[in-house]
């Protein structure tokens, strides 16, 4: 009898612990957080964009600013050009708390309820999970990730990138430290991460080829850790320039802060998710004279020329745009021309041939997001900016031309 | 010069083991009073962290009224825990106990995200930010003066410990409860008076660590760290996490340097199955079974 208790009491244990994890951490939750935009579910011939996107977790802020620029742009798309070709455009888009399995889940219930023709993921373990799914579906991909393994026509057909991969994108870095200072000494700090290991091996050899000394590459373990000692490390190493690759924002702030007092003088840039200006706020004093690639431009560029896409989002935003959300209205004027010259071909909207069309057309105009016209290789775009962190001016400002890698 | 370095690195290393000890501390303090396993003990570091942010940055109140309102919400957020969550609990099967902790740091890092977002954030700053040296090795001032106020902290809690009534209370309940109760020590605020103090201390660390490391809603990871360190001190040993805390800080920084930042968490959890292997029971645990 009291064993029957005690087991029922341990059941009870058990389950309300686990019902407490479960009520915040986001499966109920999720399935509610929903963002529909555009042409109604009965329209027939709808271009639909689905979407798994981190609208909360770890990676919200990128998230929330993916949804916002999507879902604008479909309302702009729509009312403005009226679609393509008469089509109207859909979105879907459902809250995945930046977690792989739920992110798998968002897709497959987005695609069997509706006719997907684009879908927008939101990490490189999703992509990867996925890519066989797409291939199967026939549907067409971009995302958040950067990932260089992604950058790879015959092992992801379906999927094409926002930008350059991360391994371009330090090259981009490498290209401009080459030109400013020939044969600095560069370092990198990486997290012990698949996002952060991702540039390293290949970005070292192009610096070698480049005529620059890598003096040191250092690592940090994930999650809240402790970089005194790498920061001493970096001392020793003197290098000229030190490249983060793999945060968002932690440890960058600490590490300038540290190298700084320890009277160093070494330059710091980092790549596209540490370089949103509201990431550069949280800095703090530190960002002063922070670098970095951009692929876009900033939300208040003031060298961008009157362009349409520009215009448009100031036209309905007085305040400040995070730079993901420009990515995803990049997504937006892609999967539009990518659309438009494949039913302009008289083909139908299916993932390969609208990967045909991808690889076909040239010069691509993105309507002033980037500030050249683009051509895909491979499935990626090698062109980016380098901006530095003015913090009189309050903002990122440019500091080269627009670098396309070879 | 390699020994200035090493001196340097393992300064560094045994500035940022004064956090783990610091939160060790707080992990041992429930433990010995309710036998409680706490799994939410990163994040009710997460939590006080957070508090800081709100009132200092959110709140714009002054850095020192901040400080002390978190430190008290962090001791509330403790109380609160144990006497709605845990006390029903008390006296049941460990797991179910254990499993509740889980639920909870769940619950917290969800409400964090509810308040605060999940975005990543900078803590403002109130440590003096001069450079430090001892002798002509550099000490990051954030590192030195978090090392210190760990150290003054741990030094008055001790103290209380010893010599005041509540900590005589704990210490009465710790070795044996029964008779704590027949002498007419009131057991159920001995708990909560254990988890209010560890939610206090746990807040402190929050603080001092989001001030070295910057603040997210995954910082509660930093728990499972300590965790390795209250198990190699002994989970019922206050001088175990002190020195447990430092030790790994000091081998983490170590390796961090010399075989890379890949290594740092490998060697701590490479300790952790040498003194599983050895000495179960933990550095300066006291020798008994808890299956679990």
């Amino acid at each position: 009898m009291s064993m029957k208790i005690r087991t029922s009491r341990l059941l009870f244990g058990v389950a309300s612990g686990l019902a407490l994890g479960g009520l915040v951490s986001g499966t109920a939750l999720a399935q509610d957080q929903e963002t529909t935009v555009g042409a109604g579910a009965g329209e027939e011939d709808a271009i639909v964009i689905g979407g798994s996107i981190p609208m909360t977790g770890v990676f919200a802020f990128a998230g929330l600013a993916f949804n916002e620029g999507m879902r604008d742009f479909v309302s702009w798309v729509n009312e403005e050009h009226g679609g393509v070709n008469g089509r109207k455009f859909r979105y879907v888009g459902q809250d995945t708390g930046y977690d792989v399995d739920e992110s798998v889940g968002v897709f497959q219930r987005i695609t069997s309820r509706e006719d997907v023709d684009f879908y927008f993921g939101d990490s490189t373990a999703f992509s990867q999970t996925i890519n066989s799914e797409l291939n199967r579906r026939d549907i067409l991909m971009t995302g958040a990730s950067f990932a260089s393994e992604l950058n790879n026509p015959e092992e992801y057909p379906l999927q094409f990138l926002l930008g350059p991969d991360y391994t371009e994108q330090v090259g981009i870095l490498l290209d401009y430290i080459a030109d400013e200072q020939p044969g600095a000494r560069v370092a990198f700090v990486h997290s012990d991460t698949e996002f952060g290991r991702d540039p390293i091996a290949a970005s070292q050899e192009r610096a070698e080829e480049l005529g620059l000394e890598v003096v040191e590459t250092l690592v940090t373990p994930p999650g809240a850790s402790d970089i005194s000692g790498a920061t001493l490390s970096l001392r020793r190493a003197r290098p000229d320039y030190t490249i983060f690759h793999g945060y968002v924002l932690a440890p960058i702030p600490d590490f300038i802060e540290r190298s700084r007092q320890m009277g160093m003088e070494t330059k710091f840039m980092g790549t596209y998710y540490s370089m949103d200006q509201t990431i550069i706020d949280e800095m703090g004093e530190a960002a002063d004279g922070f670098m970095g690639v951009m692929p876009y431009r900033y939300y208040y560029d003031q060298e961008a020329p009157d362009t349409e896409i520009l215009g448009a989002i100031h036209d309905m935003h007085d305040e400040y745009k995070p730079t993901m959300y420009i990515q995803a209205w990049l997504a937006g004027v892609l999967l539009r021309e990518i659309a438009q010259e494949t039913l302009d071909a008289g083909k139908e909207l299916t993932g390969s041939n609208m990967r045909e069309t991808l690889d076909s057309m040239e010069n691509i105009d993105t309507g002033g997001i980037i500030g050249v016209p683009v051509t895909y290789r491979g499935s990626s775009i090698p062109v980016g900016r380098i901006y530095r962190a003015d913090m009189d001016e309050g903002r990122m400002v440019p500091v080269s031309d627009w670098i396309e890698l070879e | 010069m390699e020994w200035l370095f090493f001196f340097e690195v393992s300064l560094a290393g045994l500035g940022f083991g004064a956090l783990y000890a610091l939160t060790a501390v707080a992990f041992v303090v429930i433990y010995k009073a309710t036998r409680v396993i706490n799994l939410a003990m990163g994040e009710m570091l997460m939590f006080g962290a957070y508090l800081f942010f709100g009132f200092a940055a959110g709140m714009a109140l002054p850095v020192w009224l901040a400080l002390v309102l978190a430190l008290l919400g962090g001791a509330l957020l403790g109380l609160g825990l144990e006497r709605i969550v845990i006390r029903p609990l008390l006296g049941e099967n460990p797991i179910s106990v254990f499993m509740v902790t889980i639920g909870l740091s769940s619950v917290l890092v969800g409400l964090v995200e509810i308040i605060w977002t999940a975005t990543p954030r900078s803590l403002p700053d109130f440590l003096p930010s001069d450079p430090i040296f001892i002798g002509d090795a550099f000490v990051a001032p954030k590192t030195f003066w978090s090392f210190v106020i760990a150290a003054v902290v741990i030094g008055v809690f001790l103290v209380l410990f010893r010599f005041w009534r509540g900590g005589v209370a704990l210490r009465a309940t710790a070795s044996d409860q029964g008779a704590a109760y027949a002498m007419g020590i009131n057991v159920p605020a001995v708990y909560s008076l254990s988890w209010g103090l560890a939610g206090m201390l746990a807040a402190g660390a929050g603080i001092l660590l989001g001030s070295v490391a910057g603040i997210s809603s995954e910082m509660g990871v930093f728990g499972l760290t300590v965790l390795v360190v209250v198990i190699v001190g002994g989970l019922d040993s206050v001088l175990g996490a002190l020195v447990a805390g430092l030790f790994i800080g000091w081998v983490e920084s170590l390796a961090g340097v010399y075989l890379g930042g890949e290594y740092e968490h490998l060697m701590t959890f490479i300790i952790l199955m040498v003194v599983l292997l050895l000495r179960p029971w933990g550095l300066f645990g006291t020798r008994e079974i808890e299956r679990l």
